[in-house]
């Protein structure tokens, strides 16, 4: 937890964790990879239930507060089955264009197919993309959202900096993630909840408990709101702030590329 | 849960109701494509957040981006009906009902997308419960709409009725505080002749007294 809070030591780190874990760093990505092959298939039904449904607002409002217009060029980073990826397909119309961008081949075929399906087809490029080393050139998107993915990346402060290198001047990066809640009877009722209920549930719906307990794990590994918003001042980002939303189990953070 | 999921709760139920109903409209959809891209951002008195209706593939998206619009309308869902009428526009500027920045044709053409919308109700009810249910629902309904017309009509002849006649015969607020004043008059007119009638009775008592002495 103490190299999560210090992302500089992060980076020079040979071991880091895999939920509660500590892993050698090359192992992790194959690990995380793991995760989510096994959970593709199910990954949207899983997110409904474990969230009651409350991760649809969380993704309107990180609509919302990217500011997004027609002809824009979006990238949905870690964008798994692709729901910010279609709203703002739909937003930046058919001048803009969104990149869907995941490390993950099966959740970017789940994404992809999802889309297809609803006839998203005209703006939308999908990119197999490790977020450390982003494939695109200097200052090409207007507007990066990374939801639900950072905390799944081994070098958090180096892929900060890729997605500020690949934001145009004036662009903004949004990351939507879990944080810590606010209040202490909160953080307790929400903790029974992901140690216990969680993992049973994805044991029943995915069969897959221990991927949901890595979930659990990687949530509390993740760092909290004001030291992700260090990062992302480190990584060369101005005007960062972050919202908390329901209470703070998830929180936005918000920063500019001027 | 915060306001602003409240905020986000409300924008996507109402562009779920919003897309269901322009799936089911049997009108030519000709106005939402003239709308394609366009955005219409409603402040509404009665809401503290504003509205941005996007039009994208003929679906309305609802979200709270302000940051960019055709057109922008500051109003109350009460003024936001009688948008329509294109001749009461300036009125309702000058009365400050209304204040719209921005492209005020994509605003009518918004209102114009619902004002046309033609749903066969009939058919959309039929999908769900079958159609002698929808049937006798259908019947059942314009046999309630006859008894609240007739309801309606009566209530209406009850009304006229009594402000053509009834209303004659009933005492205004004027006549009322006329009648007060003259019982205020009347009483002090009382008063006086009690004092009189008192000082008199006072000047027979001392008359008959000195004719006894």
């Amino acid at each position: 937890m103490s190299e999560e809070k210090q992302p500089v030591n992060e980076q020079n780190a040979s071991s880091t964790h895999f939920g509660y874990q500590t892993v050698d760093t090359a192992v992790k990505e194959s690990k995380v990879a793991g995760v989510f092959h096994s959970v593709a298939q199910q990954y949207d039904v899983m997110n409904d239930l474990m969230s009651f449904g409350i991760h649809r607002l969380w993704k309107r409002f990180t609509i919302d507060a990217s500011g997004v217009r027609p002809g824009n060029n979006v990238l949905d980073l870690a964008g798994g089955t692709g729901d910010l990826t279609a709203k703002f397909s739909k937003l930046v119309g058919r001048e803009g264009r969104v990149v869907l961008a995941d490390i993950n081949s099966s959740m970017l075929n789940v994404g992809r197919d999802k889309l297809r399906d609803k006839g998203l087809v005209q703006n939308i490029d999908y990119v197999q993309a490790n977020a450390e080393y982003l494939p695109f050139e200097d200052n090409t998107f207007d507007i990066i959202t990374i939801a639900f993915g950072l905390r799944n990346v081994t070098h958090k402060d180096r892929a900060l900096r890729s997605m500020y290198r690949v934001l145009k001047p004036g662009g903004r990066l949004l990351v939507l993630e879990f944080s810590k809640p606010e209040h202490e009877i909160i953080n307790k009722a929400y903790d029974f909840y992901s140690f216990n209920l969680l993992p049973k549930m994805g044991e029943l719906v995915a069969k897959d408990g221990d991927s949901y307990q890595y979930l659990a794990e990687s949530i509390r590994m993740h760092p909290d709101q004001e030291t992700l918003k260090q990062m992302m001042d480190d990584a060369g980002f101005e005007q960062t702030s972050y919202k908390n939303l329901t209470d703070g189990i998830v929180a936005l953070h918000k920063g500019f590329k001027f | 849960m915060s306001t602003i999921m409240h905020h986000q709760m409300l924008c996507g139920f109402i562009e779920k109701v919003v897309n269901a109903l322009l799936s089911m409209n049997l009108s030519s959809s000709a106005s939402l494509v003239a709308l394609e891209q366009k955005t219409l951002v409603v402040s509404l008195a009665e809401l503290n957040f504003p509205l941005s209706l996007t039009v994208s593939d003929k679906q309305l998206l609802v979200t709270c981006i302000t940051e960019r619009s055709d057109c922008q309308i500051d109003t109350s869902l009460a003024t936001l009906k009688t948008l329509k009428e294109e001749q009461q526009l300036t009125e309702l500027i000058k009365q400050d009902k209304l204040n719209i920045v921005g492209d005020v044709k994509v605003a009518q053409q918004f209102a114009d997308v619902f004002q046309q919308l033609d749903i066969d109700w009939q058919s959309e009810i039929a999908s769900y419960i079958g159609d002698v249910p929808t049937y006798k629902l259908g019947r059942f309904h314009q046999w309630l709409l006859a008894k609240v017309t007739f309801a309606k009509q009566q209530v209406s002849a009850d009304a006229s009725e009594w402000l053509l006649h009834e209303k004659r015969v009933l005492v205004s607020n004027g006549e009322l505080q006329q009648l007060y004043g003259q019982i205020q008059q009347a009483q002090q007119a009382i008063q006086q002749i009690e004092q009189r009638i008192s000082q008199l009775d006072d000047a027979i008592n001392a008359s008959h007294q000195e004719s006894l002495s």
